[in-house]
């Protein structure tokens, strides 16, 4: 490569929506279980192995069928398998922490994972958090958003990504306690796509 | 590399590059889109963040969408489409994954949603996986789809297009996007490609065609590179 090919700055390609037609094909076994790092690896052994489910709905509250969600976070003790991350060596090698997810006719999700830890950022102590992308047609650009969970209220206070939320809508951020399910703590999330500000899910900028 | 020159990776989106939503003429879009504003953050080291080695969880390797069967060609016109991801200083993405999925050339899908009376081809595979070489380079066999309508009240029809998911090293880098093919006089109609409110950026959508003498006497060459967000490209790792 050449320096003025280093040097000359390229426009990003634009997003498009994914569409209704994403194929099943493209789902293999145990893409939505951020604990394993390959389809026939064993699942990490560190941290609290939790699910996170969730219903996705649009206005007027109609579940939102075959939207494609993912997910991606740091591992139980707060760190990502990944160069920009001062500890990635001491990151867990078992855990992938990415994931990726369809919903059904309901609208319903759900994740194995583990339970984040959190970190410190040069913006602050980032708390304990899964980030989903949710895509699907009538959606032309994928939408962000942030899981916290209840466990860490006193982290929620600090953590600099929640304070630009709107007061009244952090609490939708956090998802809620949904008892067990093969031995495991279970957390809802649900995500509203279009709603009143009290009823849509709060959305980042990409 | 630090974690300390996280935010100046990410610049915002250029103005006109993103789609205009909701989209008048396109109802899903009323009932999808957010209506509040959406947050803006400073990019932390978790949105900078992303699996690099995801060729381990989504198996990679599928290139040929054209030739299920050794010598069983599928129906359409043979296409070899290759190109290069690359990050916005032009740097090439080594491992990427790269998803390709599309119509067969009756315009109809092979997913159970498609419910179109327009046939299927078995000899069609309509979706493929790679990932990307040390230059950031992706090649597929496959046909150029055929147009299909959108059941809309006030229907329009898609140029023949393909669909691309691209899993770069950062969660800000993902992208979800489509290629079309230049001359189709569909692309003017498109409110989907007319949604991008840039002339040059839809442009960029566009693939190129190359020199049929160059590209020989089974199919017709395309080349199309994919620029991910995101500048100092994480450093390929095995
Ligand atoms: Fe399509």
């Amino acid at each position: 490569m050449t320096t003025q090919d280093r040097m000359s700055r390229r426009m990003p390609t634009s997003e498009h929506t994914i569409g209704p037609f994403f194929p099943r094909s493209l789902f293999g076994a145990g893409d939505s279980d951020l604990t394993i790092v390959a389809p026939d690896a064993s699942p990490t052994r560190r941290g609290e192995p939790i699910l996170l489910r969730g219903r996705v709905t649009r206005e007027g509250g109609v579940p939102c069928l075959n939207m494609i969600l993912e997910a991606w976070q740091a591992d139980a003790d707060g760190r990502f398998d990944h160069p920009l991350d001062p500890a990635r060596h001491m990151a867990d090698p078992d855990f992938l922490g990415w994931g990726r997810a369809w919903t059904d006719e309901e609208g319903e999700f759900a994740f194995r994972t583990v339970m984040p830890g959190g970190y410190d950022d040069p913006v602050g102590r980032r708390a304990p958090h899964v980030n989903i992308a949710a895509m699907g047609a009538g959606l032309m650009r994928r939408v962000l958003t942030t899981v916290y969970f209840p466990d860490h209220a006193a982290d929620h206070a600090a953590d600099p990504v929640l304070a630009l939320v709107p007061a009244a809508r952090r609490a939708r951020l956090v998802a809620r306690p949904e008892g067990m399910a093969d031995g495991l703590r279970v957390f809802r999330f649900d995500i509203r796509l279009r709603g009143t500000a009290e009823e849509e899910t709060p959305f980042f900028d990409a | 590399m630090s974690a300390e020159d996280v935010p100046d990776r990410f610049d915002p989106w250029p103005p006109g590059v993103p789609p205009q939503v909701p989209v008048p003429g396109y109802p899903n879009t009323w009932t999808y889109t957010p209506s509040q504003p959406l947050i803006r953050r400073v990019p932390t080291r978790t949105e900078a963040t992303g699996p690099i080695r995801l060729d381990r969880k989504l198996l990679c390797g599928e290139a040929n969408l054209a030739e299920r069967t050794p010598g069983r060609f599928a129906i359409g016109q043979l296409i070899h489409l290759s190109g290069r991801i690359l990050d916005e200083d032009g740097r090439p993405v080594g491992g990427a994954v790269v998803e390709l999925w599309q119509a067969n050339a009756a315009g109809r899908y092979a997913n159970p949603i498609d419910q179109r009376a327009a046939p299927l081809d078995p000899d069609f595979l309509g979706h493929g996986r790679v990932r990307t070489d040390e230059d950031g380079r992706y090649a597929f066999l496959t046909i150029k789809p055929g147009a299909y309508p959108v059941p809309v009240q006030d229907t329009w029809w898609r140029p023949p297009h393909l669909h691309f998911s691209v899993l770069g090293p950062s969660s800000l880098s993902r992208l979800v996007t489509q290629m079309y093919f230049r001359g189709d006089p569909l692309n003017a109609l498109d409110r989907i490609l007319n949604s991008i409110p840039d002339e040059a950026a839809r442009e960029r959508l566009i693939a190129r065609d190359l020199p049929p003498a160059e590209v020989g006497d089974r199919w017709l060459g395309f080349t199309h590179d994919i620029v991910l967000r995101g500048r100092r490209a994480t450093p390929h790792t095995p």
